[in-house]
């Protein structure tokens, strides 16, 4: 292709409906094939076995490409939060950005130096990215469906594996893509790499006990791990769990930043510091491997996040609408509305990347240690003495504890003399003589 | 020893010597320029002058004198005291500098003495920082004096240094200052151009750009230079020097001060001596012929490849028997073997060869290689000599040759045996930077079947050898050379030999069968546990920036 | 420096909300917040480059802009870098390299027989601009430099030149202080003499 028409295309592409255009041209043949060949898969879609795996192919497809987009999304809200445009030069609005990120990624040349641990560095790359995706197999992602052609009071699930110890392994696997990581730094050979390893697997171990804090308080009030469970509590009751421990859900989210490595607590990457971090010898399609797999790996912390605290697929608080509907058309609000408030949670977090600067290790260390272990100490124990004399069962009080705790941090933060970021106070006037 | 009050500070010095001296000695900046420790004494530029304590006429008590006195033309006397940190002794300074500035051009920037000049850094130091002048500078065209040297006259400050060089140390007299007052120049008389084999030194003496090396004109800005302490390899004498290069190439070598061997002098072989350094000529990768023809080789399998080869020539001599000495039946094994070291080897590299070719051969036989001579050693009025053997360190490899004893010869016997075909095998060392492989050379070598060469440029040697290394030059190895004298003095490498070359002393490490880097100085400590005439080696004093 | 030339500053004290920190984090992201809808300061601050530039909008100051190297020519349309290194040395970079030769002009020592900067490694601080005493070497308000190939970026003494030629109306060559370094002291223009007069 000569430079001209290349021009031309892209001149093209930037034209809105030219680009819905294109997309109707992609899309509407795959939706047509879809509803034509609904008789051959309707007895998939009433299978206990199949049903769930079906959920699966499509939300890993869903979620590979909601990483593309996440990519756009946050290139443009770092633009503007900057007063810039982000990227805009690729289809309408910079909407084909993902596309041409993606090209580029396959193209690159694919550079393994030559002194790495070579059957390492390939695998720590895939394990990031599989060990972010598998935590999707117990997200109760729309309840239970009941398909018009099925026999009255029979359900099909849509979560893949509804383990009795769906939060657990959650965590389990959550913590496992740390090693992916330090793999990385450890394969490369290079000491920037190592260090963003060896900052990973610090900063991994030490908020791995506020989260572990902050969800036993919840744990100790749905009496459960269940996830399913844990979300069919909230969606019939009505009540949120962030509205009866909403200190432990500002726990959760402090502690998924860091279990994610996103800003302001990405110091296994930071730029300034360690090049690349962990990635600095990765190129091209590894180096993308490792992107979709934080990308990834935010999908999965905010949907168990959501299913913990806000009520997962249940679309409003204080009412129980929808919590017993089966129907196929309530299935597909539940999950629209979970993966919206999937969508709003990671909004969230790209929002505060762009706003708070990194931490420094120390104080990383110092918040994790001197601030949320001590508090989420301080509130689980409080919310098991609630728990001991029956107080799960009335939510205010929950609430209750919670203004309690908070109130006393306040009161301490208040004489304290260190604060509890780590910041230093009355440094002594330094001295300097005569030069 | 006397003892002297430099500014309220007391100093020991030697006695005899100007107070110039002693205050330079002590670390004192004292500007000069007429002043050269080694040249006779002049105070012809007043920059040296200096206030002294003298008895009052009438009170004969000691007084500051209201006169200066040229510290250089002063001899230090027990007691005396003196003082260059005084307003009158700055004041004269600031101002005899502007009087040097009244015609010198400000053309620093294209002056190849900026930033080793006198002038310029003595401006910066004492100078008034302005000229009064408002007539013309006088323009004086440069001149040709001589095949090596250019004198641009306008920048020339008339301390005569070049002038009293020539008269005293080289004692050929061909400079001399012509003209009178304001019109005074330097100049050569008609048909008599500045030649003598010393006249690179003239370059060093001057203090400013006037007499300027027409082989480093514009080559290079000094500032850009590193300097390395080496030893000039020109003659036996070891005249120390150092090496100014910049990035991996030399672009002038000037005398390093050695009081007991060339002082502050070389000879313009030991100056202009280096151009075979960069020869594109160079043989730059080993071969090792296979089927008649020269394959390239890698450096790696040269040791063991010379190992193999050396210990089939020499048929039941393993390297153990070797190690634990020749045992009866031994006691002709490894007869057909020779090593020529050659007296450019440092005694390092030497050593290491030579225990090397006796490991696998105790009765090999060890040459030293060709001396070259030339003449007769020729010496000037004050006693500098350019020595006739041509060679850096003839007498280092003989110490090392008798200290192994066994089978020794020297390169006409060697020659002479290897016409009657008594070598199987031999590891010649050249490094030489002329033609050294005579016809006669290469007819006798050509007797030798398994025929290693270790030179630097190709010659008649190339089709008989049966492996051939490139060589390292002097520049690119580190190591001791050994004067006529047995001076043993080190010198460092200062740039690394080109591409596909590995310094001789390196390959010989590990021919020797070690691994890791060669360091001259650890095979020196342990050269000198048999060895004491290795235990200590001279290093010049260094001296400060415009000691002299 | 004296005692009282030193002003100690003494951090302000953190109020209890501040100490938690978290306060102020939602105050940051509210400002963030605010830029992020803010359409109007986006369009007043971002320039949409290749249809929109500084030099477009005349806001490039052509006098001091920090863009791709020229050597000037003199009046008679020679090189009038006299080759000193000053900018060599001055360079951070070490991306200029000079060989020097005896000119063959009469009214200076020194000229360059070849001169290379490498653009690639240039970071373009105007350091050798500053440094040249012949005001030879100058930065032009010349940006967009693409290559295909490193060699390519490599200028050589012709290709300064021409870039001087394609400045030399939109950024006049400075009158330089001092026209002549050479064997004339600094001040005369008026030497016809031969360069070197053969004694031997």
């Amino acid at each position: 292709m000569t430079n001209q028409t290349i021009q031309r295309v892209e001149g093209a592409l930037r034209n809105p409906l030219v680009l819905v255009g294109v997309g109707a041209v992609l899309t509407v043949p795959a939706a047509l094939v879809l509803v034509l060949a609904f008789p051959l898969y309707r007895g998939l879609l009433s299978d206990p076995f199949w049903f769930p795996l079906l959920v699966m192919a499509a939300v890993l497809f869903l979620i590979l490409n909601a990483t593309a987009v996440c990519i756009l999304a946050e290139r443009k809200i770092a633009g503007f939060t900057q007063d810039r445009y982000g990227p805009n030069r690729v289809g309408f609005w910079g909407l084909l950005q993902p596309v041409a990120d993606g090209l580029k990624f396959l193209l690159k040349e694919d550079i393994i130096p030559r002194r790495v641990d070579k059957p390492l560095f390939l695998l720590a790359p895939c394990l990031a990215l599989i060990v972010s995706l598998v935590g999707f197999a117990v997200i109760p992602w729309a309840g239970e469906v009941h398909w018009p052609w099925m026999e009255a009071g029979t359900t099909v699930s849509t979560q893949v594996a509804r383990l009795d110890i769906g939060i657990l392994y959650v965590i389990a696997v959550g913590s496992l893509g740390v090693y992916g990581l330090v793999l990385a730094g450890y394969a490369s050979n290079n000491k920037y790499s190592f260090y963003g390893g060896l900052r990973a697997t610090a900063q991994m171990i030490s908020y791995e006990l506020p989260l572990g804090l902050a969800l036993l308080c919840v744990l100790l009030t749905t009496g459960t791990l269940r996830l399913e469970e844990i979300v069919n509590q909230q969606a019939h009751s009505g009540v949120w769990y962030v509205f009866v421990h909403p200190l432990a859900f500002l726990l959760i989210v402090i502690c998924l930043f860091a279990e994610t490595n996103r800003a302001p607590f990405d110091l296994p990457e930071a730029e300034q510091e360690l090049v690349g971090g962990y990635h600095t010898e990765y190129s091209a399609m590894k180096f993308a491997l490792f992107f979709l797999a934080e990308y990834a790996h935010m999908i999965t912390g905010s949907a168990v996040a959501i299913a913990l605290f806000l009520g997962g697929w249940a679309p409003l608080p204080f009412t129980s609408w929808l919590a017993d509907n089966t129907a196929w058309w309530a299935m597909l609000l539940k999950f629209g509305v979970y993966l919206l408030k999937v969508a709003l949670f990671i909004g969230v977090m790209m929002w505060v990347r762009w706003t708070i600067p990194r931490f420094r290790f120390d104080q990383l260390m110092r918040l994790a240690w001197r601030s949320l272990v001590p508090l989420g100490l301080l509130l689980m124990a409080a919310v098991a003495v609630l728990t001991l004399f029956g107080g799960q069962r009335v939510w205010w009080a929950g609430l209750g504890v919670n203004v309690l705790v908070l109130l006393g941090v306040l009161w301490w933060a208040a004489r304290s003399k260190q604060p509890m970021t780590g910041r230093q106070e009355d440094l002594p006037p330094v001295e300097f003589g005569a030069m | 020893m006397p003892k002297i009050i430099i500014d309220g500070r007391e100093i020991e010095c030697r006695a005899g010597i100007p107070v110039l001296q002693a205050a330079l000695e002590a670390g004192l900046a004292v500007p000069h320029y007429c002043y050269h420790p080694g040249l006779s004494i002049v105070a012809s530029c007043r920059l040296c002058l200096m206030e002294m304590k003298l008895p009052h006429p009438q009170t004969r008590e000691l007084v500051w004198a209201p006169k200066l006195f040229p510290s250089c033309q002063t001899p230090v006397q027990d007691g005396m005291e003196v003082r260059f940190d005084s307003a009158a002794v700055r004041d004269n300074q600031k101002h005899v500098m502007e009087y040097y500035l009244l015609n010198h051009p400000l053309d620093c920037p294209v002056c190849d003495k900026a930033g080793e000049c006198y002038l310029q850094d003595y401006t910066e130091a004492h100078g008034p920082g302005s000229s009064r002048m408002v007539e013309d500078k006088q323009k004086n065209p440069k001149k040709d004096i001589g095949p090596h040297t250019l004198l641009y006259q306008d920048r020339c400050v008339l301390c005569s240094r070049c002038v009293r060089f020539c008269d005293e140390i080289a004692g050929t007299g061909e400079l001399a200052v012509v003209n009178r007052g304001s019109r005074g120049e330097i100049d050569v008389f008609p048909g008599r151009p500045l030649d003598n084999p010393l006249q690179g030194n003239v370059v060093d003496l001057c203090p400013v750009g006037a007499l300027l090396d027409k082989d480093f004109l514009f080559k290079q800005r000094v500032w850009l230079l590193r300097s390395t302490k080496s030893v000039s390899p020109a003659d036996s004498g070891g005249q120390t020097i150092w090496i100014d290069s910049n990035e991996q190439g030399i672009h002038r070598i000037r005398p390093r001060y050695n009081e007991r061997v060339n002082e502050w002098w070389i000879s313009d072989e030991a100056r202009f001596g280096w151009k075979y350094v960069h020869r594109p000529d160079r043989l730059n990768r080993p071969q090792v012929r296979e089927a008649g023809t020269m394959r390239p080789a890698r450096w790696e399998e040269l040791p063991t490849l010379l190992r193999s080869r050396f210990a089939e020539m020499t048929p039941g001599a393993s390297l153990a028997e070797g190690a634990l000495g020749p045992s009866p039946d031994t006691a002709l094994k490894g007869r057909g073997i020779a090593a020529v070291l050659s007296p450019m080897m440092s005694c390092e590299e030497a050593w290491l060869l030579a225990r090397f070719v006796r490991d696998v051969a105790p009765q090999a036989t060890l040459v030293l290689g060709h001396v070259p001579v030339v003449g007769e050693d020729q010496t000037f009025p004050k006693g500098f000599t350019i020595k006739a053997e041509k060679c850096p360190n003839r007498r280092g490899v003989e110490t090392i040759l008798r200290h192994l004893g066994g089978h020794t010869a020297d390169f006409r016997t060697f020659l002479g045996q290897a016409v009657e075909r008594r070598f199987d095998a031999a590891y010649i060392v050249g490094g030489y930077p002329d033609v050294w492989v005579t016809p006669d050379v290469a007819d006798a070598l050509a007797k030798v079947e398994f025929l290693v060469v270790h030179d630097l440029f190709p010659s008649r040697l190339n089709e008989r050898a049966a492996v051939q290394i490139p060589g390292a030059t002097w520049a690119e190895r580190e190591g001791t050379f050994m004067n006529c004298d047995g001076l043993l003095q080190p010198f460092e490498r200062a740039i690394v030999p080109p591409e596909g070359v590995k310094s001789d002393g390196q390959f010989v490490y590990e021919l020797a069968g070690r691994s890791g880097l060669f360091h001259a100085r650890k095979v020196r400590d342990e050269m000198a546990a048999e060895m004491p005439q290795f235990a200590e080696v001279f290093v010049p004093r260094e001296l400060p920036k415009h000691a002299h | 420096m004296r005692d009282e030339d030193i002003i100690v500053l003494q951090e302000p004290k953190l109020s209890p909300a501040e100490r938690l920190y978290l306060p102020q984090i939602f105050d940051g992201m509210v400002t963030t917040l605010r830029h992020m809808f803010s359409l109007k300061r986006r369009q007043q601050v971002v320039r949409q480059y290749p249809e929109d530039t500084r030099q477009g909008r005349g806001e490039l100051r052509i006098a001091n802009y920090r863009g791709v190297h020229r050597l000037n020519k003199d009046a008679e349309g020679r090189v009038a870098c006299v080759a000193c290194f000053m900018c060599s040395t001055a360079c951070p970079a070490h991306c200029i390299h000079i060989e020097a030769g005896e000119s063959p002009w009469p009214d200076r020592e020194k000229y360059p027989v070849k001169f290379e900067i490498d653009e690639l490694r240039c970071i373009y601080c105007g350091m050798c601009e500053e440094a040249c005493p012949v005001d030879a070497i100058e930065l032009t308000p010349h940006y967009e430099l693409v290559g295909r190939t490193r060699e390519e970026m490599i200028f050589d003494k012709e290709k300064l030149l021409q870039v001087f030629e394609e400045t030399k109306h939109t950024k006049p060559r400075k009158d330089p202080p001092i026209t002549d370094y050479g064997l004339t002291g600094g001040q005369g223009k008026d030497v016809a003499s031969p360069n070197v007069e053969r004694k031997v």
